[in-house]
């Protein structure tokens, strides 16, 4: 009895078309369903990807960013707008900044060049504590393309500049120092990258 | 019975044809993880790129200071065509790390994936790779001239290359892609023909025969 049944209601949806059809199409909506899942995953799996990614300086808080800034060469002094200085005129001699620690304050003009090349200059106040010191200077030891020097004028601890990109801390254990230097150091702010850290003004 | 059949054969059908879009979707999205996409940031590739070219920038920067020390003509050619060459890898490593975008810098210490065994940190510089002349050395250089240049020159620099075959031999033992291991490989075959020749030019000009 519900064979024959069954066996006359398949005769009738094959005259049907997939419009007209009562019986739902489980197979078609998995078939989709799954296909848009994935599409789904794919797309927020590569978004994420993107934007996490750890060369990105966007989401550090705090990061003050300054545009349009001069890179003519001069051998006169300076008078820059921010302190220390994020770019600008500068000295035809860059500072050396091959992982250098330099322990006497350096002239804005030739720090400002090796900001050009690619480096991040990392200034600290001269009464930062000698402990805090010696944790900034083993980061700058260890990476290349970066540069530290004492800078008495200094409004806060510690600031570590790139080429139009600025942040300040108080201490330097702050997780902000190491992805600063992750997302700066020959960075995508670098005016002439492939230039070099070595070979200019070595000594402060 | 033969009229049962279509319906759930349809369905079956279906049912693999979701099945198998589901296992692209998926080996597409495990395409990065499984190392045939861009490589990670904290990968043997990208840690490569970075250490190499600072341990190629320092020959770069030795070449330049014994072409300002001495005249001899093969010497200097050798330097210019260490300058030439290392500065242009540098630009495809810098190029590669911007592809994945991957930083360009490591504040934690150089060489941490080669596995450690040269025993680096955070403690050991950027600047104190195997093969690296040391500060001392390289003001040494600096004040040195004519043969004590020379020789000077091609012992550090043989030291500086057989520690970057050593890298490059690193990375061929751990990666897969395709652009590294090409360079990579051109690294261990060019610096090995330059290490003889520079054992050669410094017999040549070993202490005792012409010092200008």
């Amino acid at each position: 009895m519900s064979k024959s049944a069954r066996t006359r209601a398949q005769k009738n949806s094959k005259k049907k078309n997939a419009l007209t059809q009562r019986q739902t199409p489980w197979g078609g909506i998995v078939f989709f369903t799954a296909i848009g899942l994935a599409a789904a995953v794919a797309i927020t799996f590569a978004f994420l990807q993107s934007r996490s990614s750890s060369a990105d300086g966007a989401s550090i808080a705090g990061v003050v960013s300054k545009e349009g800034l001069g890179r003519d060469h001069t051998q006169a002094a300076v008078k820059y707008d921010s302190s220390p200085p994020m770019g600008g005129a500068h000295d035809p001699m860059w500072q050396n900044c091959d992982a250098r620690v330099y322990d006497r304050p350096l002239r804005d003009e030739n720090a400002v060049h090796a900001l050009e090349h690619g480096a991040v200059w990392v200034a600290y106040r001269p009464d930062l504590p000698a402990d805090q010191r010696d944790l900034l200077a083993a980061k700058i030891k260890a990476t290349d393309y970066s540069l530290m020097s004492p800078y008495p004028a200094l409004d806060k601890p510690i600031a570590l500049t790139a080429w139009g990109k600025q942040l300040k801390v108080d201490k330097a254990s702050d997780p902000r120092v190491n992805k600063f230097l992750l997302a700066y150091v020959k960075g995508p702010q670098t005016p002439e990258p492939g230039a070099a850290c070595t070979g200019a003004k070595d000594t402060p | 019975m033969s009229q049962a059949g279509p319906a759930p054969r349809g369905r079956r059908v279906t049912a693999v044809l979701a099945v198998l879009a589901l296992a692209a979707g998926a080996l597409l999205l495990a395409r990065p993880l499984l190392g045939s996409g861009a490589p990670a940031a904290g990968g043997p590739e990208a840690g490569f790129a970075r250490d190499m070219s600072t341990h190629h920038a320092q020959a770069v920067r030795m070449s330049f200071l014994v072409r300002d020390r001495t005249q001899d003509e093969p010497v200097r050619t050798l330097a210019f065509d260490i300058i030439t060459t290392q500065q242009a890898q540098i630009g495809m490593m810098t190029a590669w790390l911007d592809a994945w975008r991957a930083p360009k810098a490591d504040p934690a210490g150089p060489m941490r994936w080669m596995g450690g065994h040269a025993g680096h940190g955070a403690a050991a510089g950027a600047y104190s790779m195997p093969g690296m002349a040391t500060p001392q050395q390289l003001r040494e250089l600096q004040a040195a001239s004519g043969r004590d240049a020379e020789r000077l020159f091609l012992r550090l620099m043989i030291a500086h290359h057989r520690a970057g075959v050593e890298m490059a031999r690193a990375v061929l033992a751990r990666t897969e892609q395709a652009q590294v291991r090409r360079l990579a490989q051109t690294m261990v075959d060019g610096q090995r023909a330059e290490i003889t020749l520079m054992e050669s030019m410094l017999a040549a000009r070993a202490s005792g025969r012409s010092s200008r």
